[in-house]
């Protein structure tokens, strides 16, 4: 009986080894180590934290007409309390022939470490009277608005984001 | 005796727990990832390894035109005519935003030929002209070489063009160098596109003819007798798109009729690549092109061995850049992308002047939904349409 129970413990202990082996191998083989996907942010001085927040659902609310709203967060993701951080947003056109761009900006007071601050830009997204009748075979298809937003840190550090709306 | 079970028992468990622990846990170190390229320099956008970009940001780009000596690249955008650099370096501007180009071309290194029409007053209609801009000067001036043109062509040393001359007759001219010949002889039809023969002693001309609705016939121009004749006419209301391509198996170009395709209620252009002897006589579909090929726009080498071909295999598959060989009558593809859109305009695509690569305009599929991108708009590449620099092998590269 106790040779049975041995030989049953035995053939257990040799199935979990190799059980076990091949567990340790598969990891060391093919395992990848977790990458962080975060990306990396480009170099820049002390103080090169701050990072730009969009509501996807509020873009693509907007509409091409006066009197739009979006709201965003400006995020602090260093360690000391960042003043005065700029907010630019620039409503410009697909099309580069036309000069329609539009310049808004905010500042922002102060952004304690590690928290978000509100900004609400209201802006005028509706297309311009366009001064010469260009010849449509030029541009065959309803052109973008592109809204670009950046962040700028008194110590010139920026975080850009550059949104491609549909027509 | 019960110390030994024990023992056993305990060991047992313990292996199982350690086997367990090591061979279920992860690695935990954080890798960072580098970060995204710049704009420029070789970039793989889904148009093969090699690809470099040529242009960034938004704009929507067409007609490149490579100068003599390669070193740079010129193209219209939203109407205006810029060049920049192969490698880096900014954009220059040669026109004013308002200004309409439908072609540029080199004449030299530094100097510009530009077709296009300046910004009209009012509701007039204004017609094209072709301008010259020199690269040293400051001001963004034209000077105007003649009004009334309808297509220009160029063969690295010289340029000629077609002039409106009424409503169903054109005329040629031509400069090289010093010499400026304007032909007296009126030619049938209004020109649409022309190109050079390999020698430079003749000119084929896409022409509309009389009383049609479409760019169907194909003449031959003398440029030494000044005098033409149509080499081939298409029937059944079909077109010929784009600039008749010379080579040494004979002129090739895209047509086709606008059809209905099987599957649905869409009208799709479909177009064919055909060939005519240089002779003349009945276009046939061009060897080498499988009878489903869909054709966009065709230019050939400079060494005129080789033709660039934007197209599609099918009317399902997407667009891209093939090589066709007239004399092996080979088809390659050149890319094999499968989420960028290749620009189809006829004047879309250009040799450089070594013939080892070939610039597109390709866009990746807009969204539509909005899109954020952690660029500055000027930076960004595949949201809008772009230039990109394919290699495509030298001639030496090119088995016979």
């Amino acid at each position: 009986m106790r040779d049975i129970a041995l030989w049953l413990s035995g053939a257990a202990l040799a199935f979990l080894i190799t059980a076990g082996a091949f567990l340790l191998l598969a990891n060391l083989a093919t395992a990848p180590s977790e990458k962080s996907l975060t990306p990396e942010k480009a170099p820049g001085g002390p103080g090169d934290s701050v990072d730009l927040k969009l509501d996807s659902e509020r873009l693509a609310s907007l509409e091409p007409h006066p009197d739009q709203k979006l709201d965003l967060a400006v995020e602090n993701e260093g360690g000391e309390q960042l003043s005065n951080v700029n907010v630019t947003l620039i409503v410009s056109s697909e099309n580069t022939a036309l000069l329609d761009s539009r310049y808004y900006r905010q500042r922002v007071e102060k952004i304690p470490a590690g928290e978000t601050a509100d900004v609400r830009f209201t802006f005028d997204l509706a297309a311009p009277d366009q001064p010469v009748a260009r010849p449509t075979a030029q541009t065959p298809e309803p052109v973008r608005k592109i809204l670009e937003l950046r962040a700028t840190t008194p110590e010139g550090n920026s975080t850009v984001r550059t949104v491609i709306l549909p027509p | 005796m019960p110390f030994r079970v024990a023992s056993v028992k305990r060991f047992l468990i313990l292996s199982i727990a350690a086997l367990l622990v090591a061979g279920c846990a992860h690695r935990s170190e954080e890798v960072s990832i580098a970060p995204l390229a710049p704009a420029a320099g070789r970039v793989d956008p889904g148009l093969g390894p090699g690809t470099q970009a040529l242009s960034s940001g938004p704009g929507y780009k067409g007609s490149p035109s490579w100068s003599p000596d390669g070193d740079r690249i010129a193209f219209t955008v939203d109407g205006y005519v810029v060049d920049k650099p192969t490698d880096s370096g900014d954009l220059r501007r040669w026109t004013t935003r308002d200004f309409f180009a439908e072609d540029t071309e080199w004449e030299s290194d530094g100097v510009l030929m530009i077709l296009g029409a300046a910004p009209p007053s009012g509701a007039e209609v204004v017609s094209s002209s072709l301008y010259t801009a020199r690269a040293e000067e400051d001001s963004l001036g034209l000077e105007r070489v003649r009004k009334g043109v309808l297509a220009i062509g160029t063969d690295g040393e010289g340029l000629i063009f077609a002039l409106d001359n009424g409503t169903h007759e054109s005329r040629l001219s031509l400069t090289r160098g010093s010499v400026h010949r304007l032909y007296t002889r009126p030619i049938e039809g209004r020109v649409a596109a022309l190109s050079l023969s390999p020698d430079g002693e003749e000119a084929v001309l896409a022409v509309r003819p009389p009383g049609d609705r479409e760019i169907s016939g194909l003449r031959v121009f003398d440029l030494s007798r000044g005098i033409g004749r149509e080499i081939t006419r298409l029937d059944g209301n079909q077109e010929i798109l784009g600039t008749p391509q010379w080579t040494d198996q004979g002129i090739y170009f895209v047509a086709g009729k606008k059809r209905t395709t099987v599957d649905s209620d869409i009208v799709e252009p479909l177009y064919d690549i055909y060939r005519v002897p240089n002779e003349g006589g009945a276009p046939e579909p061009a060897p080498g092109v499988g009878e489903d090929f869909v054709a966009a726009s065709i230019r050939v080498s400079p060494d005129r061995e080789r033709l660039a071909v934007i197209g599609r295999l099918n009317p399902k598959s997407l667009t891209n850049l093939y090589l066709l060989d007239p004399r092996a009558r080979d088809l390659t593809a050149v890319t094999t992308n499968e989420d960028m859109e290749i620009k189809t305009g006829p004047d879309d695509l250009a040799w450089s002047p070594g013939g080892k690569s070939v610039a597109v305009i390709a866009r990746g599929i807009p969204s539509t939904k909005p899109e954020v991108r952690t660029e500055p708009a000027d930076r960004l590449l595949k949201d809008f349409y772009n230039l990109y620099e394919i290699p495509v092998g030298g001639p030496e590269d090119n088995p016979r």
